[in-house]
């Protein structure tokens, strides 16, 4: 493992020796936006992260330099990237939506935001115009036309209160799906709150207008009040079963699939940690199944010696299923939803059924995972790839050993092909090695970056390490803003044609290095 | 009139500042102006908190604010307000003037208006002894017995 490390390091030295970045002198033209490299955040529908249209392979990526960097206007952007024909399109915090010039990141256009892009960017067609989709979490959804930044509309559900819209919608035909959480699981921090009410769910929304189609929320049963603290605060329940996740789609049996969080509150419920299929058009249950029950937790427990009175009793070990499921076909040709759990379990199911095919745990979990953004599958080579966080985070406790690293399992049978783990860096809470952002695949590579600020290519089908850079740095970014690099996190690298494309930087949970770099590195032409 | 001094007014404000957020927090307890999720769809609680604290103060020190020129901290420690020419201050001024500087002191936790309950105390260091509050409001204060 100490030769990894060094690999790493020996690896990242040596891509970053002839870091030269270009000064951007403006451009103004309009995207090209007759092709976008993904139909949503998980690149499919189904959300493997698979990347098709990718020239990164294990014959080039030693050859992966940087070839532009800009720098955001936040120290934890948390927008995933989408590449047009000739164009990035990046939330850049609280600046807007920025469209840079593929080639050299000069911006083309800014829709003006006030507030933070939280989402990927979903790339959507109506009859009239090619659109963006993308989440501000505390303030909804929006649309902007792809060619200009204009916007078109911005909707939101009135379900409840206080929904947040973490997870990036998906567009499927003229219908926007929506995954809902909420806020509550950090008000309750707030010991004078009457935690709580607010429940996840999934919506529909016409893409054309943003009007709601249906809304299904997680939890049924109306909360009630429970009991109360200090006299006069109220205490309610059900509550929670979040959905913090894009759903996957399933285009024969026309469903939805997606997980479900733990409850904030007593009593829990048979809808967290759960796994549900939806009918697509009704939003109709087709089936659901629990793997974790009595899971109750809001940020409130934090520090669990305080003993706050908004973390519920007894409380759970907060094992969402944060990450998007995956609906695959193995070698064999059988199909496969996968999910994976903060729990570090996966399960495969029978996506008829929901019935459980195999179920596998890569390490001890926790707050930030286990599982924590997403997993990635290369359907051909019959992989899965499964990055383990399991972080500690101080104040609550994560009994067990950790065993962070990316996991590489046969899709078929959940049986462990390879693992590539390495020591952390240093002993510092930031420094810990540990994998919480989504990874990426393509041909035959799979990309992922570390909590500890390590961005690494590695050999699908071995787990070898075949490049790597490190981001704990500053930067010489072409918008001319005082840029460094951070942990990765979040949404991991977004994989187009000759680019990787990636933001490192996320200084939100755990306590990790914030960032501020959106990195475009470049895979050379065959004949350099 | 001999101004009082600092450690008096200091531990005077110290006291008032135990006293006047106790009742304001079993107020915001006892209303439930943050306790439902209704109340963080907007800002207004912040103003509703800051009312509180406000109608906590005058509860608590209204009647000898009214009467002596003191709020409770003030009267433990022998201090009393009075206006620049050493006679009893406009209740009206007390109120309005003096006591939303109090109520700023629940804004400790925002970056940058955490200065200026910070500033208003500092000013207590100058020759003539007076916060920023009692400046506005055109007060100061004295030690009872030797006015």
């Amino acid at each position: 493992m100490v030769a990894r490390t060094i690999a790493a390091v020996v690896l990242a030295c040596a891509s970053s020796a002839a870091l030269a970045v270009p000064h951007c002198e403006g451009t103004a033209a309009e995207p090209d936006v007759s092709r976008f490299l993904a139909r949503s955040w998980g690149v499919d529908e189904r959300n493997t992260r698979y990347q098709p249209q990718s020239t990164l392979s294990s014959a080039n990526a030693a050859g992966l330099e940087l070839a532009w960097v800009y720098g955001l206007a936040s120290d934890t952007p948390r927008s995933l990237p989408l590449v047009s024909e000739d164009t990035v399109f990046v939330g850049d915090g609280p600046r807007g939506l920025v469209a840079l010039d593929r080639a050299n990141g000069c911006e083309r256009w800014m829709f003006p935001h006030d507030g933070s892009i939280s989402s990927a960017i979903v790339p959507a067609q109506t009859a009239e115009r090619p659109m963006l989709v993308f989440n501000d979490r505390t303030r909804g959804i929006f649309a902007v036309d792809a060619r200009s930044g204009t916007p078109i509309w911005r909707t939101g559900t009135d379900d409840q209160p206080l929904a947040w819209y973490s997870g990036t919608s998906l567009p499927i035909g003229d219908t926007l799906y929506a995954p809902i959480s909420s806020m509550e699981v950090a008000l309750a921090m707030n010991p004078f709150y009457g935690c709580c009410t607010t429940r996840g769910g999934v919506a529909a929304f016409d893409l054309a207008t943003g009007a709601r189609r249906w809304f299904l929320p997680t939890i049924t049963e109306a909360p009630k009040r429970t009991g109360s603290h200090w006299f006069f605060v109220d205490e309610y329940g059900p509550s929670g079963a979040a959905v913090w996740g894009a759903p996957s789609f399933d285009a024969t049996r026309q469903w939805l699939y997606f997980g479900t969080g733990q409850n904030y509150s007593h009593p829990t419920t048979a809808t967290s940690d759960a796994i549900f299929a939806v009918d697509a058009a009704t939003g109709a249950v087709q089936w659901q199944r629990q793997f974790t029950a009595n899971d109750a937790y809001t940020a409130a427990c934090n520090n669990i010696e305080l003993n706050h009175p908004n973390c519920p009793k007894p409380t759970g070990p907060d094992v969402d299923f944060g990450a998007p499921t995956l609906l695959v076909t193995s070698p064999s040709g059988r199909q496969l939803l996968i999910a994976g759990q903060k729990s570090a379990e996966v399960h495969a199911m029978d996506p008829a059924t929901g019935d459980v095919v195999w179920s596998k745990r890569l390490g001890r979990g926790g707050i930030i995972g286990g599982v924590h953004w997403g997993m990635a599958a290369n359907e051909s080579l019959g992989l899965l790839f499964v990055p383990i966080s399991d972080k500690e985070i101080d104040g609550f406790p994560a009994p067990g050993t950790p065993a962070p690293g990316l996991y590489a399992l046969d899709i078929e049978t959940g049986e462990q092909r390879w693992v590539y783990t390495r020591p952390s860096r240093c002993d510092e809470t930031e420094c810990v090695f540990g994998l919480s952002a989504a990874v990426s695949a393509a041909n035959d590579v799979v990309v992922m970056g570390s909590i500890d600020g390590m961005l690494e290519v590695l050999h699908a089908p071995s787990g070898k390490l075949l490049w790597a850079h490190d981001a704990w740095r500053d930067y010489d970014a072409v918008n001319g803003v005082a840029t460094r690099g951070g942990a990765f996190d979040a949404h991991g690298a977004f994989l187009a044609d000759d680019m990787l494309v990636v933001v490192a930087g996320y200084g939100y949970v755990g306590r990790q290095r914030g960032g501020n770099a959106l990195l475009v590195f470049r895979v050379p032409a065959a004949d350099e | 009139m001999v101004l009082a001094s600092r450690g008096r007014r200091l531990l005077a404000t110290a006291i008032d500042a135990v006293l006047v957020p106790s009742l304001s927090l079993l107020l915001v307890m006892a209303t439930g102006v943050v306790e439902d999720a209704e109340d963080y769809a907007d800002f207004w609680w912040i103003t509703h908190v800051l009312l509180l604290a406000v109608t906590s103060y005058i509860l608590l020190n209204g009647y000898s604010l009214w009467r002596t020129q003191q709020t409770l901290g003030k009267r433990i420690l022998g201090i009393a307000m009075v206006d620049a020419a050493g006679g009893p201050v406009a209740w009206w001024r007390l109120i309005l003037l003096r006591a939303p500087f109090f109520a700023l002191m629940f804004l400790i936790v925002v970056p940058p208006v955490a200065l200026l309950p910070l500033v208003d105390h500092l000013c207590i260091f100058g020759k003539k002894r007076r916060c920023l509050h009692d400046r506005v409001a055109g007060t100061c204060v004295v030690r009872i017995g030797a006015r």
